[in-house]
């Protein structure tokens, strides 16, 4: 039963990271590939919090993806006034800089990843609850991106992605809506950091590099960039998949660089042959919704 | 006849290029000014200046008495500066009505923390724009078109919807990148009568047009320019009957 349990957080998890990531570079139009590092951050903070400076895990958690718009407001402001292109290099970098500052750092934990994290609610009121709690976030997460993307922000985000100069000429601040967004996507991955750190209750740097942007990106883009449950689909897909390799009974060596192949592979696939992946998002913006006529 | 946008010795230069040498404009309330010269005299390049898309060199800009030359684009539409852009620039993944839409110079439902904590008074912003974009459309007799996507509409729609779009800011300066070109027939008549409807409202309208049977019938005042710099003003009858300008005009 335990197992059922850590897929179902797993698959909630991702709900969470993928539904925020499509929020970032679907509806938002930002190339970033870091949403990892935001996922890490909430997780090494929220756990940090608790374990080492006695913050009660029900505030760490907020704290936590706090931390995570802090630090996505610091990358996204410079890197944004020079131009979109720029994010994409910047959140590279900034993913292997936190990432390798994380290594080196004793009172992380260092490479060898963070232990002892305190746990909530699972010893107070068992597994179940958790799996509830991290539900509940993630149908808000998804909830709270489809009312963005349906409602007057996601309409202005779409004439932003049209064209941005018109939009500026109408009075809009292209800067500040791209920040919004991107703060705001990577809170919620911030949030589903801190969820990881506290019932897993070890965290590692390996655990948010490359191969994980890779596995976020490819939810959203075989679920469906821009719709609401695309990357729903595509995470609950994802998610199990590797667990059915997994019983394969493959060395571990050989696992990882499969789900690494498995992932790239997916996603050129796609892109070749469904490049709108399993649901499409209609061309037109609310063309998907009934006219109010 | 009050001076809404005044312009003082505005001057850009990109690297050897003037495009803008020491232009001095003013724009009236309710009086419509037609910018005519050939291509390249600095036209949109001076749209560009007014409306923020480049920074002068030297010069300055205000409109209704405040200075606009370090003030940011989309704060200056936010301050009652429209314009429309040559190469149209509507939104193609949004509807005609919904191009309207994100054109108010300020909404609540564009700020993320207003959609999360107070959707009932965004839903009512909401409803009032619509209303008041129907009524722009109907005016230029788009209604029937408003849940058509912006891409599918015919060239002179397309010129229509993107003066709509700009009204939808209540602009004080009005700023008219070659609504013409292109446009024929019904669209033709449709545009004049709206150009005109704006002005009398009180905006103060400036016209680039090439089509010079439209700048005649339209403008209350010519301004010709070349090479970045303002040569004459006068009415349009006479600028158009000075065999200097003509010539600099066709380049013969």
């Amino acid at each position: 039963m335990e197992y059922v349990y850590t897929l179902v957080i797993l698959v909630g998890l991702y709900v969470i990271l993928a539904s925020s990531f499509n929020l970032i570079i679907g509806y938002g139009g930002l190339i970033s590939i870091a949403h990892p590092v935001f996922y890490a951050i909430g997780a090494y903070a929220s756990a940090l919090l608790a374990r080492d400076l006695g913050v009660p895990v029900v505030i760490a958690i907020p704290l936590g993806a706090a931390s995570a718009v802090v630090a996505s407001i610091a990358l996204a402001v410079p890197s944004l006034r020079v131009s979109g292109d720029y994010l994409l290099i910047a959140s590279i970098g900034f993913q292997l800089g936190v990432l390798e500052a994380i290594k080196n750092f004793s009172w992380t934990g260092g490479a060898g990843g963070l232990t002892n994290i305190p746990p909530f609610l699972v010893r107070s009121l068992g597994r179940e609850a958790y799996v509830g709690l991290v539900a509940v976030v993630a149908i808000l997460a998804v909830w709270l991106v489809r009312v963005i993307a349906h409602g007057p922000y996601g309409r202005a985000l779409s004439a932003m992605r049209d064209d941005e100069l018109a939009y500026t000429g109408l009075g809009r601040n292209a800067i500040a809506s791209k920040v919004a967004v991107f703060a705001l996507g990577s809170g919620l991955a911030g949030f589903a950091g801190a969820l990881y750190a506290h019932y897993f209750r070890f965290i590692a740097p390996e655990q948010f590099e490359i191969l994980q942007s890779a596995a976020i990106l490819t939810m959203v883009v075989v679920g469906g960039m821009r719709t609401t449950w695309g990357p729903v689909v595509g995470a609950i897909l994802l998610q199990a998949l590797p667990q059915a390799i997994t019983f394969l009974n493959l060395p571990p060596s050989v696992l990882g660089p499969i789900q690494g192949l498995l992932f790239t592979g997916l996603v050129l696939v796609f892109m070749f042959l469904r490049p709108q992946g399993l649901i499409s998002a209609g061309a037109t913006w609310g063309s998907a919704r009934r006219h109010r006529a | 006849m009050t001076s809404v946008l005044e312009i003082q010795g505005l001057t850009k230069r990109f690297g050897g290029i003037v495009v803008a040498d020491a232009i001095d404009l003013t724009l009236a309330a309710g009086r419509i000014v037609g910018l005519i010269g050939p291509n390249g005299a600095g036209k949109t390049s001076l749209f560009n200046l007014i409306s923020g898309v480049e920074r002068p060199d030297a010069g300055s800009i205000t409109l209704d008495g405040k200075a606009l030359t370090s003030v940011s684009m989309h704060q200056r539409a936010r301050r009652g500066l429209a314009r429309t852009w040559q190469n149209l620039r509507l939104f193609p993944s949004l509807t005609l009505l919904d191009n309207l839409m994100v054109a108010p110079r300020v909404y609540p439902g564009e700020n993320l923390l207003r959609v999360l904590f107070t959707p009932a008074a965004v839903r009512r912003a909401e409803d009032t724009t619509r209303a008041k974009a129907m009524s722009i459309l109907a005016r230029i007799e788009l209604d029937s078109y408003a849940h058509t996507p912006a891409a599918d509409l015919t060239f002179g729609q397309q010129k229509l919807a993107g003066v709509a779009r700009a009204l939808m800011n209540d602009a004080r300066c009005l700023l008219l990148d070659e609504p013409m070109a292109g446009v024929e027939g019904h669209a033709y008549q449709m545009m004049q009568k709206v150009v005109r409807e704006v002005a009398a409202s009180g905006v103060a309208v400036c016209v680039v047009e090439h089509n010079v049977a439209f700048i005649r019938d339209l403008c209350d005042e010519g301004v010709f320019m070349f090479a970045g710099k303002v040569l004459a003003r006068g009415s349009v009858k006479d600028l158009m009957a000075d065999a200097r300008l003509t010539e600099l005009y066709f380049g013969t």
